[in-house]
């Protein structure tokens, strides 16, 4: 019986490590041999990954991925690569990675100082911020507005984390994806959903009656959207920045952008100048 | 690259904390649903043996019904089906005191009861015959024979699959996570985003679960003994 135990506690213990270990072998051989890049992306993120009404998985992120990434990663191996799309969620996505499921995380993922220390993040693609999504005449108006209230968020993701930490008084309940949090808020179980604001917009884009909802407050946290890949690998790194830069210089990525958020796009979100210069910064620009 | 363990993360910070906090949520839940299951499962698992029909159809609606719809669906129903049909006040009020806790508990409680059911009436089918008709020909009640004498001998025989489904029960009281109930696995899940160190978040919250479940194994097998009845039940073997 107590072998038993230790064997079994063993094998638990053995699991993790096993999978790692394939992770020694370089990102950019395994995507050569089998010509193919598998992307871990969401399913409900309207709109940079998400099912739409044609049953089709598609989105702002998996374009940058198709368009900008891709061709990029061709060029370097020197073969035409296929791209394999896999759901991905906050918590799964990490361990996704480092289990080589997946060889790019794009998504919705925010860069942050301790994510970095798991895995790596290519150049940022997108920047948004924390808002609130409120039953319009709600008296929550901003982050100082939500002591004592019920407020929704998704777990894994950092907003929970900022208001834990500034708002300790705030209900949080942590639903680990976004439907249930936003059916919690359609019904009254929570005042308030948290989320980054370009998903918010989203979100009440897709509610029964988009005029009673509005997303308010000023950003309470900066999220900066990356592509995120296994540690250490450099070589791989510099190759999905380099699709991105490209875009960027181009201006592809601004058309791509515009596709989706432009006027005309699946959700208008006009780029600020602030945005924008900040995108171009890490270019060097 | 291989993997750099760091343990440290699980007492360093407000890990330690969260798993505690985690740890005692989810034997609350467990325990409450677990009463709940045992009681409807009781309750429910006799009806189905009794000889009276209607009794056992609606017996057989509630096990049927509720075991055969998956626990993560009665877990919305329970937080997002039921409180719309209350009123607004009283909403509000459940919604400030911890509803996702007691929606998740009935919705676990509940299922259980379902499963729970089939096994006593198992235990009860074990029970030969005669000794239902001794019973009533010493003179006891339909009631009296059941609650004197066919459900204390089939508790004793089902310990086993009880336990099975006890165990069962505490490991699916993580699905409540899913609205939002702070439990073990949801605060290893906590872990990972504060630290981003899953591996070691998930392996602390599987020792956990597994030292649980060994305890609560342990102390079922010393019930199992302590009330076996001298001559009852052959024990080739012996248990544990």
């Amino acid at each position: 019986m107590k072998r038993g135990l230790v064997v079994l506690l063993a094998l638990v213990l053995m699991a993790t490590p096993l999978s790692s270990a394939f992770a020694q072998s370089q990102t950019l051989d395994k995507i050569k041999e089998a010509g193919v890049l598998t992307i871990g992306t969401r399913t409900g993120s309207p709109p940079f990954a998400y099912i739409n009404k044609n049953n089709e998985w598609v989105g702002f992120t998996i374009d940058l991925v198709e368009q900008l990434v891709i061709p990029a990663i061709s060029k370097e191996v020197g073969k035409p690569i296929k791209l394999t799309k896999k759901e991905s969620t906050p918590p799964n996505r990490i361990p996704l990675l480092n289990g080589n499921q997946v060889d790019l995380i794009a998504g919705t993922m925010t860069d942050t100082p301790e994510r970095r220390q798991s895995v790596d993040f290519s150049l940022t693609f997108f920047l948004t911020g924390a808002q609130f999504l409120v039953k319009k005449g709600s008296p929550i108006h901003g982050i100082n507005d939500i002591a004592g209230k019920r407020i929704a968020t998704q777990q894994g993701s950092t907003n929970a984390k900022i208001i834990r930490e500034k708002v300790p008084t705030a209900q949080l309940r942590e639903f680990p994806d976004q439907p249930a949090a936003f059916q919690a808020l359609l019904q009254g179980q929570v005042d308030a959903y948290t989320n980054d604001g370009i998903q918010l917009y989203g979100l009440k884009a897709k509610a029964p009656n988009p005029t009673d909802w509005e997303v308010v407050g000023d950003f309470f946290s900066e999220e900066p959207y990356g592509m995120a890949m296994r540690k250490g690998e450099p070589k791989f790194k510099q190759v999905v920045d380099a699709g991105l830069k490209q875009g960027f210089e181009s201006g592809k990525y601004f058309e791509i952008y515009d596709k989706w958020f432009g006027p005309k796009g699946e959700l208008p979100y006009p780029m600020s100048p602030q945005v924008k210069a900040y995108l171009l910064k890490q270019i060097g620009k | 690259m291989s993997y750099q363990f760091k343990w440290s993360v699980l007492w360093s910070g407000q890990s330690g904390h969260w798993l505690l906090q985690g740890l005692i949520t989810t034997l609350e839940l467990s325990a409450l649903a677990w009463v709940l299951a045992v009681a409807l499962g009781i309750l429910s698992g006799a009806l189905r043996t009794v000889p009276f029909k209607p009794l056992r159809a609606a017996a057989v609606f509630y096990v049927e019904f509720f075991r055969n719809v998956p626990l993560l669906v009665w877990m919305f129903f329970w937080y997002f089906g039921v409180p719309p049909l209350l009123p607004r006040g009283v909403q509000d009020w459940l919604f400030d005191h911890g509803a996702e806790f007691w929606a998740g508990m009935l919705a676990l409680g509940v299922y259980h009861g379902a499963r729970m059911s089939e096994v006593i009436r198992s235990g009860i089918l074990a029970i030969p015959r005669t000794q239902f008709e001794a019973s009533v020909a010493m003179g006891l009640s339909v009631w009296q024979a059941y609650r004197l004498v066919i459900v204390p001998i089939a508790l004793r025989l089902i310990v086993p699959p009880i336990t099975n489904e006890s165990l069962n029960l505490l490991k699916n009281s993580s699905v409540a996570l899913t609205i939002s109930v702070a439990e073990l696995t949801f605060q290893t899940r906590q872990i990972e985003t504060y630290t981003a160190r899953a591996f070691e978040a998930l392996t602390a919250g599987t020792l956990i679960y597994l030292v649980l479940c060994v305890s609560i194994a342990w102390v079922m097998s010393s019930l199992e003994r302590r009330y076996a009845i001298p001559g009852l039940i052959a024990r080739v073997g012996g248990p544990g």
